[in-house]
């Protein structure tokens, strides 16, 4: 047990050298925009009659960024209301931007969970599938499959999906999250219309990261067909479904790191599928913040995201490391 | 005289293991013939880059009375919306994304290769300090920090593109190849060539990159793929400035400015980068896939 804590402890720490990279990152965008947003939002204020402590308090709420002072106050005043979980509130809207990223946040957390939920359930039958059959045409087919479907980009597959599915045949809404005209509530209607528009974005983040499911689930089950517990399991003419069942669960140990990388690759491709079906999720926020230059929820959706991958990564490695007894003595031992 | 005929035996073994790696990559080729198909693609994606540009005059002719024109002999992918034909506008795009995904696979091989190969030769501190480098690098989600940095930043062109790509694209490389250098050091060849007193630039360069290089080959073509993704997707979004030529431009006007997909007329406007993409990562792959069992014989099925 002792090494699990010790791993966590050194991934945590890790977790937080990385968020304070991202928010020292942020900073510098922030202070070398061009037309400086907080030194206009200072002067407008001055303009308007504040005298300068009014004026500065104001932007400094407004933003968490002070107009004023040196470089290194600046950035150490910044530091200290982001830990305090203080981002401001929206330049465009006055919403503080803690409320915006939450509403944001269902709307791409939950399909993405139910994308790789779903993709993972098919890649790895699939997959083990594909290693089983892996001399025959059709394991062959699925393999390449696999590597094409891999390779493809989110916004190709959506746009290949909207074009299939809402344009040529228009059997599925193109474009929200929602259909406007029902009252939102747990009535009948609203709920279908969700999940309606929900299809295509889900099936797109499935389709696109279940190659890669496909790929790992059988180079996995191919190395652990040839271990030496497979064989003493065949010669002591044990059932072919134990002997799966055996596969199986050693196959898929390695699977759960790329979990992570899915989730990380997933809330990246979010902003194409966000974009594509106009989906209110925290990839548009981001897009439509930048394109608004409202930089304090630009800030945040940033920060969010990058949070939110940091943190499945370390999740991850630590599931990893509790469900695999190797890696845990391994742990203990150093 | 025992000197040349070492000499000369060396040349010979040299000549005829050149001969058969050739070989076998034609019969590799020849096994599959869908890879064949990937490397005819390839090169005529290479010619498209490099001479297809060449071939149009400037400015492209526009025939404002064929607008959308659906696909035809004249036009395979139809007109765009000033009636110029889409598909020389792919050709003369395909410069800029090809040269902007070479110049991202060369910055992150070469970076993503040194990292792997200096942390897991020299191990101790230094190879601690690059690995969370490393992590840094692979972990902080790179499109989210495009966009934010497309804000202080037009990044748009070729050369400044594919470093930005490259420099946020190591990553992964450096991993594989450091963990490969940690297991090949200990080997018995490298042992001896520092038993040898050889120098470590020998003995990194000579002795512990080749037995690495093809895989270094397969990842920089697969960092292509991602290369092209990555900028076409930046044009895209829009967060770079909708001009110029190249496939992203083309794909954000049909989506978001021509209505190419609530309109199944304008659809071909839109399908023909998209078709370009496909095809590109087919024929990558199955490069990639070629050149998997020319390096791993294992991998053969005889």
């Amino acid at each position: 047990m002792k090494g699990i804590a010790r791993r966590l402890a050194g991934h945590l720490a890790r977790g937080l050298v990385m968020i304070w990279v991202v928010l020292t990152f942020t900073f510098v965008i922030v202070s070398i925009m061009p037309g400086d947003p907080v030194q206009a939002e200072y002067e407008l204020l001055l303009q308007q009659g504040h005298s300068p402590q009014q004026a500065e308090a104001q932007t400094a709420m407004l933003h968490r960024f002070r107009p004023t002072g040196s470089v290194l106050e600046q950035y150490l005043e910044y530091m200290g209301s982001l830990l305090r979980l203080d981002l401001g509130q929206s330049v465009v809207t006055r919403v503080d931007v803690s409320t915006i990223l939450g509403e944001a946040t269902r709307w791409t957390v939950i399909p993405v969970l139910i994308g790789t939920v779903l993709s993972f359930v098919l890649g790895v039958l699939i997959g083990v599938y594909a290693a089983i059959k892996r001399s025959g045409k059709l394991g062959d087919a699925l393999t390449l499959s696999g590597s094409l479907l891999r390779g493809l980009p989110d916004f190709v597959v959506a746009l290949i999906l909207a074009a299939i599915f809402a344009t040529l045949w228009p059997v599925l809404p193109r474009s929200g999250a929602v259909n406007i005209l029902y009252e939102p509530g747990f009535n009948l209607d609203y709920i279908l219309s969700l999940g309606q528009h929900a299809i295509l974005p889900i099936a797109t983040y499935a389709i696109s990261s279940y190659g890669g499911w496909i790929l790992a689930m059988k180079s996995s089950v191919v190395t652990v067909l040839g271990d030496d517990f497979i064989l003493a399991a065949e010669l002591r003419g044990m059932k072919r479904s134990v002997i799966f069942r055996y596969i199986a669960r050693n196959a898929i140990l390695p699977l759960f790191t790329i979990f992570a990388l899915s989730i990380a690759a997933l809330f990246s491709g979010a902003i194409f599928v966000e974009r594509i079906f106009n989906y209110p999720g925290l990839g548009m926020l981001l897009i439509n913040s930048i394109g608004r230059r409202d930089i304090t929820v630009m800030t945040g959706a940033f920060l969010l995201i990058t949070a939110a991958v940091i943190v499945a990564n370390i999740v991850a490695d630590m599931f990893y490391t509790v469900i695999d007894p190797r890696v845990r003595r391994a742990g203990d031992a150093a | 005289m025992s000197d040349v005929a070492a000499m000369t035996g060396a040349t010979v073994t040299r000549a005829t293991l050149r001969r058969n790696f050739w070989g076998s990559v034609w019969r590799v080729l020849l096994r599959k013939p869908s890879r064949l198909l990937g490397v005819v693609l390839m090169l005529g994606f290479a010619f498209m880059g490099s001479i297809g540009p060449m071939l149009y005059d400037r400015p492209l002719p526009r025939d404002p009375s064929v607008q959308f024109a659906s696909p035809s002999l004249r036009h395979p992918f139809g007109t765009d919306f000033q009636g110029t034909d889409v598909f020389s506008l792919l050709v003369i795009g395909s410069r800029y994304v090809l040269l902007t995904a070479l110049i991202t696979a060369v910055v992150s091989v070469l970076l993503g290769t040194a990292v792997g190969l200096v942390a897991g030769f020299r191990r101790g501190a230094l190879d601690a300090v690059l690995m969370r480098i490393t992590d840094v690098n692979l972990t902080i989600p790179g499109l989210p920090l495009l966009l934010v940095l497309s804000t202080v930043w037009e990044f748009s062109g070729a050369w400044e593109m594919g470093l930005v790509l490259g420099l946020l694209g190591w990553g992964g490389l450096a991993r594989a190849v450091r963990s490969q250098t940690l297991s090949l050091r200990e080997r018995g060849f490298v042992e001896a060539a520092r038993g040898l007193g050889l120098p470590n630039r020998h003995i990194v360069g000579r002795e512990l990159l080749p037995p690495i290089a093809p895989y270094i080959a397969m990842n920089a073509l697969m960092s292509l793929i991602v290369a092209v993704y990555a900028q076409v997707g930046l044009f895209f979004l829009g967060v770079m400035p909708v001009i110029g030529e190249n496939w992203g431009v083309m794909l954000n006007r049909a989506v978001f400015d021509f209505g190419a997909m609530t309109t199944p007329a304008r659809l071909p406007y839109m399908l023909a980068p998209l078709l370009a993409i496909l095809l590109l990562t087919i024929a990558i792959v199955l490069v990639v896939d070629a050149m998997d069992e020319v390096f791993n014989p294992r991998l053969r099925v005889e």
